[in-house]
């Protein structure tokens, strides 16, 4: 038995509506309980500021795509070197950085949670790997079901009950946690050099749209009551004009689930853009945020965009392949049969450019005019918009109009007339930040039951204290020591155990993997289905027996068991 | 005026190389300062490997000279982000001699190894016997090679010879090996011998072969005859594949059967 508390903690604790409180936390056995022995170790938090451990509720750490990132630019891992040093192993990389470094300055940061954006199922295994090498956080991944064969031709057939049983049969056997969209649909069309422009657009082959795909996955999501929503990345990312497809995409969404959103729109900066090219090229956060201010169901990430290089990696393949034809650098580009694809290139965001300052204001916009903070998570989509280390710079954007004025000198002049930004006054407050970095993710990810993101007698005892007093600070004047504060925590706590101290990480750690095992009737279980099974042997090259990553994969883990309504 | 002369001793096993980014003139300043080397994972003080002995003082770099004697063949890295003075090298050299070197002179009486100048930015190195492969480029991904000053050769180098050059020059008195020049887009590159594929996905600079290119890349316009030093030169355009504007001028060329 062992037991901690924390003494003299400033406790921000969003979903216990804890605003601000000197308090004491017990914990004993990775848990929070409601006291401790006389032997317990104590931590004097000495009125620093106390919240839940960070959770990243989009970012891409882990898996063939990111692996690849490394392959292609090994000039990244000449960045961020740092040397075996205690229970620290070596690291190397930037944007991409060894899951090692990943796991470490996430650590830094006060995060203990994280998903993994995108997972191909035939590639779940790779994913489960670089999972047991990032030992600090406890992680989960969306499997991308947005060119699944097998789906769509469920989708055709208007049989959303047997694309929940679909669904329900990869889940389980890659061991994942939500379906993610990336491009429904446009990725299949990539297959053949072509893309979908929006949601109205037929796949080829199999007489879909990206409407019909994503409206039945929303449904078979909650058929299959699984604890997150469907997690989409919308179709024609990143090009001129495409906030009508994503307001187009919104209007699809209902609301069907009670406890949360029924759509986890990611990434909407990349989604948010007005004009007709380039040359026009302008905000529309606006509109793209009054729409989720209307609709409770929909939460969305910032997706945001800092300056500097980075690698860009997403399933959206031929997104991916206009963005080479843009930068005219390396590029990679792979299909994933029957399922998915994926691009990867590596980018420079640069002040001196208009649409890059366009995109980096518009991130803030989105989450500056979303006024419930639980609607819009702080996240850059690691790495696409900027890797996960500019975190804290964002907060600090957020918390001051002073430092967004300072900031916005600096981008290219005309980037004040196309975009709202300079016109918005908001200035965010620690409580926002806090549901912002964990509680808006736990209530996102449905995984507050698991004793994720708040500090309740029984939640997993993961804790992030910051050097920062928040009676002592003001942010929207000293945005230099809101910056220092978020970047390394003074304490972070994973399971009861401090695993990082002042950004030196204390111990190895082993990672939990949280999965989801939906359970079906046996009428509906695609086991059964002989056209299924048929087919998944016609066109794999793999056998249905092989197909399942085998338990030897996963170390420590929780499977969330659901009771489908099928 | 400072001379330090750093004689290797006599090792066991002499292939196994040594790290000695350590080895540079201004590291030599600070007298009190405890220089090392790494072999593998270990750290190992200076006098273990070398016999150092050092004569007179100096108030910068530039007043250093330093002499390496004996087999350094193995040893890497020397002259790692130079800033000034003068490094001498009696016999061969290691590979990634003068990595990111800036300013003075590293003169080798023998041959280098591989990655001899790599993203240099100023200074010259003269190198007496052969180079190794990827002289004066860029590492592994990087997108920029050497960026300025000088590397002379006067035996041959090795393949991929100028890679990503970006600028500063380079001179090869012997042939050189394949894909010299590949991904170039400023600077100057000039080949007194033979080579092959030269300058391939070129996008500027110039590059001048005083011998015969072989495999000649096809992706080059002709844009005329030109004089250089009584010599008669083929100036060629390209790499269009690439839409690039950089410059050959080639003496004698076939092209791939």
């Amino acid at each position: 038995m062992s037991e901690l508390l924390i003494k003299n903690a400033f406790v921000i604790d969003p979903l216990n509506h804890i605003r601000g409180e000197i308090m004491d936390i017990f914990v004993r056995d990775g848990r929070i309980v409601e006291s401790v022995g006389p032997n317990a170790e104590v931590i004097d938090a000495g009125g620093m500021l106390t919240m839940p451990g960070g959770i990243d509720s989009h970012t891409h750490v882990c898996g063939t795509k990111v692996n690849f990132g490394r392959y292609m630019s090994p000039e990244d891992m000449r960045a961020g070197r740092t040397k075996r040093h205690g229970a620290m192993h070596a690291t190397s990389g930037y944007s991409v950085p060894t899951t090692y470094g990943t796991s470490y300055r996430y650590s830094t940061m006060g995060y203990t949670t994280l998903l993994e954006g995108a997972m191909a199922p035939l590639e779940a295994r790779h994913t489960h790997e670089e999972f047991n090498y990032t030992p600090l956080q406890d992680t989960m991944a969306n499997v991308l079901f947005d060119g699944n064969w097998a789906i769509m031709e469920a989708v055709r057939d208007q049989d959303t009950a047997r694309a929940a049983a679909i669904v329900a049969w990869f889940l389980e056997a890659v061991k994942g946690f939500s379906i993610k969209l990336t491009n429904p649909g446009g990725t299949e069309a990539w297959g053949w050099g072509k893309n979908l422009t929006c949601i109205r657009d037929i796949v080829p082959n199999f007489e879909v749209t990206p409407a019909d795909i994503i409206t039945t996955m929303i449904k078979a999501n909650e058929m299959l009551r699984l604890p997150h929503s469907v997690h989409l990345h919308c179709n024609n990312l990143g090009t001129p004009g495409n906030y009508q497809c994503t307001l187009d995409t919104f209007d699809l969404v209902p609301d069907i689930n009670r406890e949360r959103q029924s759509l986890y729109a990611t990434h909407v900066q990349f989604h948010a853009y007005g004009g007709t090219s380039w040359k026009d090229f302008c905000s529309r956060s606006d509109e793209i945020a009054a729409s989720v201010n209307n609709r409770p169901q929909i939460t969305i990430d910032m997706g945001q965009v800092m300056f500097g290089k980075t690698t860009t990696m997403t399933a959206d393949g031929p997104m991916e392949f206009n963005l080479y034809r843009l930068h005219h650098n390396k590029w990679s580009n792979h299909d994933v049969e029957l399922e998915t694809g994926s691009g990867i290139i590596p980018v420079y965001y640069s002040r001196k450019n208009l649409v890059n300052s366009i995109m980096w204001a518009i991130g803030l916009e989105l989450a500056l005019l979303v006024r419930d903070p639980y609607q819009c998570i702080l996240a850059t989509d690691n790495p696409n918009g900027a890797p996960f280390v500019k975190y804290p710079e964002i907060i600090a954007l957020l918390m001051s109009k002073a430092y967004r004025e300072a900031e916005l000198a600096t981008v290219h002049p005309d980037t004040g007339s196309r975009v709202p930004l300079p016109a918005i006054d908001r200035e965010m407050d620690w409580y926002d930040i806090a549901i912002m970095t964990r509680a808006a993710q736990a209530r996102a990810l449905g995984i507050a039951g698991q004793g994720k993101g708040h500090l309740s007698e029984g939640a997993e005892a993961d804790i992030a204290i910051y050097p920062l007093r928040v009676g002592e600070t003001d942010p929207s004047r000293e945005y230099d020591a809101i910056i220092k504060g978020f970047s390394q925590t003074e304490y972070t706590i994973k399971r009861g155990r401090v695993v990082c101290r002042r950004g030196e990480c204390l111990v190895e750690g082993v990672n939990t993997t949280y999965w989801v095992r939906p359970k079906v009737s046996e009428e509906r279980n695609i086991l059964n289905d002989e056209e299924f099974k048929r087919n998944f042997d016609r066109y794999y090259t793999v056998r249905m027996s092989n197909y399942p990553v085998q338990d030897s994969y996963l170390q420590r883990n929780v499977c969330i068991d659901t009771e489908a309504q099928l | 005026m400072m001379r330090v002369v750093l004689a290797v001793k006599e090792r066991k096993k002499p292939f196994l190389p040594i790290e000695a980014e350590a080895i540079l003139p201004s590291a030599f300043l600070d007298q009190e300062a405890k220089l090392t080397v790494w072999k593998g994972n270990k750290e190992l003080p200076f006098a273990e490997v070398f016999a150092v002995s050092i004569d007179g003082e100096a108030e910068s770099a530039d007043d250093v000279e330093i002499v390496i004697r004996g087999d350094s063949s193995r040893i890497k890295r020397i002259g790692e982000y130079m800033d000034g003075g003068r490094i001498v090298i009696e016999g061969d050299i290691g590979m990634h001699c003068g990595n990111f070197m800036e300013a003075g002179t590293i003169e080798i009486m023998g041959s280098a190894d591989a990655w001899l100048g790599r993203e240099m930015r100023g200074g010259s190195i003269i190198c007496r016997g052969n180079a190794g492969d990827y002289c004066g480029s860029g590492y592994r991904g990087e997108k920029k090679g050497m960026r300025g000053g000088s590397i002379e050769v006067f035996g041959n180098a090795g393949d991929f010879t100028a890679e990503m050059l970006a600028g500063g020059s380079i001179v090869i008195h012997g042939n050189a090996g394949d894909m010299a020049g590949v991904d170039m887009h400023d600077g100057a590159l000039v080949i007194h011998g033979d080579a092959r594929m030269v300058c391939a996905n070129m996008t500027g600079g110039t590059c001048t072969v005083h011998g015969t290119v072989a495999d000649m890349m096809p992706t080059f316009v002709r844009t005329g005859q030109v004089l250089i030093e009584g010599t008669e030169f083929t100036r060629f355009s390209g790499d269009i594949a690439n839409r690039g504007k950089g410059t050959l001028f080639i003496r004698r060329w076939q092209y791939m059967d």
